[in-house]
């Protein structure tokens, strides 16, 4: 990358307006985190209807900042009260949650902030040192590579996001199917428009995203709400980690970066993920493997440096490659093709200065979410205590008024609004969005390459290229990997079976 | 991440002991997962396949200005839809002969749930049929007091105070901030 591209990435982040973008992103990254059932995809969703008027760079400040800052906030009510604000803290109450109960919450809080903060900057010299060579190399594909490289993100996603392989094959057929409404990406023969001419352009993706992330959330959320009280624990104790406990906290950061950055850069694959692996890493390598799940501070360092280590693996795969390395990033992918960028390799020639902005971002983010949430956390906590109606009526109004702000047409609403019910019902018959959102977003790309390829060169490309056919073998691999688990499981239980009837069968014998 | 999740604090921490295959410390159980549904696993297998028959069928329908056979803009619809028949048939199959999926990822819903929830699908869509033609600030207000009421909100300061600011917060925000028309 040359030096007056990294001089303009760098001086782009001088305008004040991304400064501004940047605290409101950390603004609403953090209250996000903070409220469980909002996930950081939410967030993303709703911030892309406001950020589209907005410039590219001012607009990824925003909400990349609020994918920074949700990594913070989340980290509060999974110590606090044993809730992960997000997916990406589950494996943060294991150890963080216990270390409250024995009045070490503020250690757990500093210490959790400050393992997170180092490892997004660790990550981010992956996204720095490797997204360059996989997008060069990604620059060599053809139509047959780059269509198997989406059914790899695809079966990818759907393996990870899915219970059942076949609802998440057939979510990703839906956001494919999805796809094809509009003009088609070789004639441009008018598709499943039937005289609407909004549909000429196909259905307005953001209002797609915003619909099956954020509303049929709120809608689920409405459906099983229940009213308990969860009280927070008050007594912070120390904040201040010792010079033994930092010890203590370098080997599990050590290894649980270099198993976020890994699991971030696996298309679709989070925080969430990462974190339990982590931690059960941590555990296994540890002295003291007894104290973890009872408040081991090598425990909570393990599970928090893990999940935000994969924000750089995540951004690197999304940026080089143009497959989301999670569920943010495909949001974001969103966002991105609306203001004209395409992520990919193509956006390493065509806007490195971006690329630097990006990381600057990043960088920046990491370093202020972590003064603030070491001078403001006893602030925020106190927001755990806010009611619901009022979070989920600023849902529903950002919801809909951010998705008219994208074309100015009620139309748009309505698509975003059935989406939203749609998704919901997905979400209760276990049909996973993220497939959904993904075929939508590289439906496209992926009709007009294979199409090229057939007519080009016939059906025996995709496996006679090499990387198309490793391309492909790794995505049969991440469908069969499941199946072939669930299956050994149920042997497993079929032997156990037998042998648990014959112990309980004894003392009636007798 | 991944997207799903609900609201955890109704899930206590059940997903995260499931995830690591071990027990976490205080597990404090607010969850009511959903009861496992034959008769729903079997109505998606059906629906799959169904809404796939469909596209087969839209997608031969398509009209192309030049008839080319073979990879034409029908072919990949056709497909979509051909591998969704056989994987929604699957489904339906498997639905019949083998018992229902667990659905521990999800929360039971309420009787309370399934009104509220209905309620505010329906609150949502007067809302955005109404705001076109009576404008956003008349309609706005109105719509607020009621999804905060339906939502368990009381008192007037929740159902004056809040509604007046989040209106008069949006519309500084796009049309005098971001010069978004609304």
């Amino acid at each position: 990358m040359n030096a007056d591209a990294v001089a303009e990435g760098i001086s782009a982040l001088l305008d004040p307006t991304v400064g501004i973008g940047m605290l409101i992103g950390l603004l609403v990254g953090t209250l996000v985190g903070i409220f469980p059932g909002i996930t950081g995809s939410m967030a993303v969703a709703l911030a892309s209807g406001f950020t589209l008027t907005l410039e590219p760079v001012q607009g990824l400040a925003v909400l990349l900042t609020i994918y920074v800052g949700a990594n913070y906030g989340d980290r509060i009510p999974s110590i606090l009260v044993n809730t992960p604000g997000t997916p990406a803290a589950i494996a943060t109450t294991l150890d963080g949650y216990p270390m409250a109960r024995q009045g070490r919450a503020g250690l757990a809080l500093v210490s959790s902030s400050m393992v997170t903060t180092a490892g997004i900057l660790v990550s981010m010299l992956l996204f720095l040192f490797a997204a360059r060579p996989v997008a060069q190399l990604a620059l060599e594909f053809g139509p047959a590579e780059m269509f198997s490289l989406v059914v790899f993100g695809l079966t990818i996603m759907v393996s990870i996001s899915s219970k059942s392989v076949v609802k998440g094959l057939l979510a990703g057929l839906a956001g494919l199917a999805i796809a094809t409404v509009g003009r088609d990406p070789i004639t441009g023969d008018s598709r499943f428009v039937y005289g609407i001419n909004d549909l000429n352009s196909g259905l307005p993706f953001i209002a797609v995203i915003i619909g099956l992330f954020g509303i049929a959330e709120l809608f689920d959320q409405l459906l099983v709400h229940r009213a308990h009280i969860v009280k927070p624990i008050s007594s912070l104790g120390r904040w201040w980690p010792t010079r033994s406990e930092y010890r203590q906290m370098a080997r599990p950061f050590g290894v649980s970066s270099i198993i976020g950055m890994v699991v971030g850069a696996v298309p679709a694959a989070g925080g969430d993920i990462a974190g339990l692996i982590g931690w059960d890493r941590a555990k296994r390598m540890s002295k003291e493997p007894e104290k973890f799940g009872k408040g081991s501070l090598e425990g909570l360092t393990a599970a928090d440096t893990a999940a935000s280590a994969t924000l750089g693996g995540a951004l690197t795969t999304t940026m080089a490659l143009g497959i989301p390395g999670d569920s943010v990033m495909a949001v974001m992918i969103g966002s991105m093709i609306i203001w004209g960028l395409q992520p990919g390799p193509s956006l390493f020639s065509n806007s490195p200065d971006l690329v630097i902005s990006i990381a600057g971002i990043m960088v920046v983010a990491a370093v202020v979410s972590l003064v603030v949430s070491l001078v403001r956390t006893r602030g925020i906590v106190r927001l755990l205590d806010l009611p619901n109606h009022y979070l989920w009526v600023g849902i529903l109004l950002f919801c809909i008024v951010g998705t008219y702000t994208t074309s100015n047409n009620v139309y748009t609403v309505w698509v975003m609004l059935i989406s939203g019910v749609v998704g919901v019902v997905m979400k209760r018959t276990g049909f996973p969005p993220g497939p959904v959102v993904l075929g939508l977003l590289l439906g496209p790309l992926a009709e007009a390459n294979l199409r090229r390829a057939l007519l080009i060169d016939g059906p025996g490309i995709l496996v006679t290229k090499p990387i198309s056919a490793g391309l492909l073998l790794l995505a049969l691999l991440a469908l069969g990997a499941p199946l072939l688990a669930h299956a050994r499981r149920a042997r497993r239980g079929r032997r156990a079976a037998p042998e648990v009837a014959g112990r309980t069968s004894t003392p009636t014998k007798r | 991440m991944p997207a799903s999740g609900g609201d955890p604090r109704q899930e206590g921490v059940s997903p995260a002991a499931l995830a690591a295959g071990d027990t976490p410390p205080e597990a404090h159980d607010h969850g009511f997962p959903a009861h496992p549904s034959k008769p729903m696993e079997i109505a998606c297998g059906a629906f799959a396949v169904l809404v796939s028959i469909v596209l087969v069928w839209q997608a031969r329908a398509v009209e192309v200005r030049a008839e080319t056979g073979g990879i034409d803009p029908r072919w990949w619809p056709e497909l979509l839809g051909l591998v969704g028949t056989a994987l929604g048939a699957f489904l339906l199959v498997r639905a019949v002969v083998r018992p229902a999926l667990e659905r521990d990822d999800v929360q039971e819903a309420t009787h309370q749930g399934r009104v509220r929830a209905v309620v505010a699908i329906v609150l949502s869509a007067l809302y955005v049929a109404t705001w076109p033609v009576v404008g956003f600030l008349v309609v706005t207000p109105v719509f607020l007091v009621a999804a905060t009421y339906l939502f368990g909100g009381r008192g007037w300061r929740t159902l004056v105070l809040f509604p007046a600011g989040m209106t008069a917060f949006i519309y500084l925000l796009f049309v005098t901030a971001l010069k978004v028309p609304l």
